[in-house]
């Protein structure tokens, strides 16, 4: 085992809990513990019972503006979420679900009650733990947030994206659910920590913010959501308790690049995989306890990758990770 | 420890002689305090000062070259730990490993992708950097014949990795004097190994048993008179070389160890992936990086990221600024602005390129700023806008006069209205939504 020198870090970052089991009042298979650092990522030691990074896949309630490569690959389980879900648990082998309710992206949407009963829908299909991202309209954010709230409540619930533009409804079925927040900022450390006050000030505890710093792909200003992870995670290791949050991340554009859509016809799912594979490993790296990924074919390059970094990390109690 | 530049000032020979390059003893010093200079230019450092500012002035990487042709690899030199605290400097060099017991054709082709391959992005060409010839066979024939195949298709950074030194004085009639990095002295070779290294004026990668070994190996290497070393780090897994590549980089920073300051050799088969130790080594202070061929997409996945880790946060690359063509545009076609930071430039492109309709894009001269950054700093105003106009003849390039600004622009579009002239219409914030917002326009 190489030391290395911690000495120098103050803060710890905030423990955050997705998922709840029956005993904890959900109805889920597993509930996982992130957090816990006090040394640089994927270095030192994490008190006890922390799994990270995790995998979330992402899939979502309409195809519209989803990359067409994924559609391909995975074929009309695509149209149903709930069977897409459990297929991402079971086949795909994803520890997360990440469910983008983009059917409310539409123009004019007004069907909450549909919002709800596919959030129903995705819970009862699959057993893992879930991440909901809403709509991206701030007239209809209150009634979709508290819908899909709602439909998950107990279940310790992710719910996105809150911005300093528009985070209020969000918080409030946050708060009123039980669920946690991912708090997204445009590449920038100072908008990240102003956001997390403002969300304090709505009474959503430290302990349920988990930072989106928003990342561009690969080739395409990833490498400043990179160098903003790792000043995000130094600042909270030097004491800074508004940036002491995990983090997600998700270069959610990989799928889209030119460089993939130029791909020789058989090459075009190994460019996608490689594409977001290579970004979702940096963003381990510069400290993301979760990584979002599109294609069901990254996951287990990922896994294995994600498994190995851990190997230096030690568990508090001595327990393995 | 660093040293003050007024501490080194102070024994300096104060002569002001100009020998060392520099104008004064007091620059000169200033230099050594930032690790730029080497106390060896000064001729007249008595022992005493000479060991002083051996130990403090040094550069806190040492720099190693592979390699003496065009494509030779300069690794070495970094300041930094984290990139946002100035810059990376010297871009890992990547090697794709070949075996003397593969075929002749084999290695030729491999050899012929290194040397002729070429991936462009954000107008810049990137390539991998080397050939790494492994003495799979144990033959120093074999072995010999296997660089002299090499060197025979291209003139390319080497890396030997010979398995005993008949083997590698074998290598080094073929390719001794072009610096190939050799790989490695270990406890069993070491003083062969760096006598070899200094003979022929190259690069030496050292490989302890175990990590702890490093200093004694470093030692004998520089007992010998060999300065130009790679370390090795013998990693177990992916974890292990990020552990242990962290400290290295740590210590070499704050000079606490000097068995820590070269640069670091990776090999992706210890970590058992090709394409996730590449990127790690990348991402986490390899200076060298070895691996078996690469797949396309691992290949360009890998070129992009180190390009990505090693662009200079500060110094956004540039696009000059004027008239850009998507596909064949006519005096019809629409007319796009946007700033000249070429991520802006490519991302856009590439989704105009998508769409499949002819447009003009205007690129204006905001010295690299993103559009959000120019607005709110004021370099891009009406003026600027109108400035470019003129100046790249746009009124004669397009019959119509509608000009289609960047959505986080918008606060803009009135000014840039009343100072050009021109119909301004206010364009998405996010480039991917260009496509959709230029059909809409179409079919108004």
């Amino acid at each position: 085992m190489t030391e290395t020198t911690s000495s120098e870090w103050t803060g710890t970052i905030d423990q955050v809990i997705l998922g709840a089991t029956k005993e904890e009042g959900g109805t889920r298979s597993c509930s996982y513990r992130i957090g816990g650092e006090s040394d640089l990522p994927l270095l030192g030691t994490v008190p006890a019972g922390i799994r990270q990074p995790l995998i979330a896949f992402e899939l979502c309630d309409d195809l519209h503006a989803w990359p067409q490569i994924v559609r391909h690959y995975v074929g009309d389980v695509a149209d149903d979420p709930a069977a897409w879900s459990a297929l991402a648990g079971k086949e795909y082998g994803a520890d997360l679900i990440r469910l983008y309710l983009t059917s409310t992206h539409k123009r004019g949407f007004s069907d909450f009650n549909a919002v709800g009963t596919t959030v129903a829908d995705v819970l009862r299909a699959t057993s893992l733990p879930i991440i909901i991202e809403g709509s991206n309209e701030p007239d209809i954010d209150s009634e979709v947030f508290q819908s899909c709230g709602e439909a998950g409540q107990g279940e310790r619930l992710l719910l996105g994206t809150a911005e300093a533009s528009r985070y209020r409804s969000i918080a409030a079925a946050a708060l009123a659910y039980g669920h946690s927040v991912v708090a997204q900022s445009p590449i920038d450390i100072n908008l990240a920590k102003q956001l997390n006050i403002l969300l304090r000030e709505t009474g959503l505890p430290h302990d349920r913010i988990v930072i989106d710093p928003y990342t561009g792909a690969l080739g395409y200003g990833f490498e400043y959501t990179y160098s903003v992870m790792e000043r995000i995670r130094f600042a909270a290791l030097k004491g800074d308790s508004d940036l002491a949050m995990p983090m997600i991340c998700s270069a959610f554009d990989s799928l889209n690049v030119k460089e993939v859509r130029d791909a020789e016809p058989d090459l075009r799912d190994d460019a996608a995989v490689q594409w977001e594979f290579a970004a979702a490993l940096a963003a381990a790296v510069a400290g993301s306890e979760i990584v979002c990924v599109r294609h069901p074919k990254t996951i287990p390059l990922l896994k294995e990758a994600l498994s190995a970094l851990n190997s230096g990390v030690r568990r508090a109690g001595g327990e393995s990770p | 420890m660093t040293m003050k530049a007024l501490d080194i000032y102070k024994i300096l020979p104060k002569k002001n002689c100009k020998e060392c390059g520099d104008p004064t003893c007091l620059t000169f010093a200033m230099k050594l305090s930032q690790g730029k200079a080497d106390p060896a230019l000064c001729p007249y450092l008595d022992d005493n000062a000479k060991s002083v500012l051996g130990a403090s002035t040094r550069p806190p990487i040492r720099l190693v070259k592979i390699g003496v042709g065009e494509r030779n690899i300069v690794v070495g030199e970094e300041f930094v730990f984290f990139r946002h605290e100035k810059t990376f400097v010297h871009q890992p060099g990547i090697l794709f490993r070949v075996e003397d017991t593969q075929p002749e054709d084999e290695i030729r082709r491999i050899v012929r992708e290194v040397k002729n391959e070429t991936f462009t992005r954000v107008g810049i060409d990137l390539r991998i950097d080397g050939v790494a010839i492994g003495n799979t066979s144990g033959s120093p024939e074999a072995f010999g014949k296997a660089v002299e195949i090499v060197e025979s298709e291209a003139d390319l950074p080497l890396v030997l990795k010979a398995a005993s030194v008949a083997a590698l004085d074998a290598a080094l009639v073929h390719c001794g004097s072009y610096a190939p990095l050799i790989h490695a002295g270990d406890p069993g070779n070491v003083p062969e190994f760096a006598q070899r290294a200094l003979k022929h004026g190259c690069p030496i990668a050292v490989r302890p048993k175990e990590f702890s070994g490093l200093a004694a190996l470093i030692k004998q290497c520089t007992d010998a008179g060999v300065q130009d070393i790679v370390i090795d780090l013998v990693p177990a897994d992916l974890g292990d070389f990020l552990a242990k590549s962290t400290r290295v980089r740590k210590e070499a920073l704050a000079r606490t160890a000097p068995e820590y300051a070269y640069p670091v050799f990776l090999e992706t088969r210890d970590l058992g992936k090709a394409d996730a130790g590449t990127y790690l080594g990348i991402l986490k202070f390899a200076s060298v990086i070895v691996t078996d061929p690469l797949s396309p997409a691992q290949k360009r996945a890998a070129l992009t990221l180190r390009q990505n880790i090693y662009t200079d946060p500060q110094k956004p690359i540039q696009m000059t600024p004027g008239i850009y063509r998507v596909g064949n545009p006519t005096k019809d076609s629409p007319l796009l602005m946007t700033v000249n930071f070429s991520l802006t430039y490519f991302t856009l492109q590439g989704y105009l390129e998508a769409t499949r309709i002819p447009c003009y894009l205007l690129l204006v001269d905001t010295e690299g700023l993103s559009v959000l950054t120019a607005v709110a700093s004021g370099k891009l105003s009406e003026m600027l806008v109108r400035d470019s106009l003129k100046k790249f003849d746009v009124e004669n390039l397009v019959s119509h006069r509608d000009l289609i600004i960047p959505g986080y622009a918008s606060p803009l579009s009135g000014r840039i209205e009343d100072a050009t002239g021109w119909h301004v219409l206010v364009g998405p914030r996010d480039a991917a939504e260009i496509g959709d917002y230029l059909d809409n326009l179409g079919k108004q």
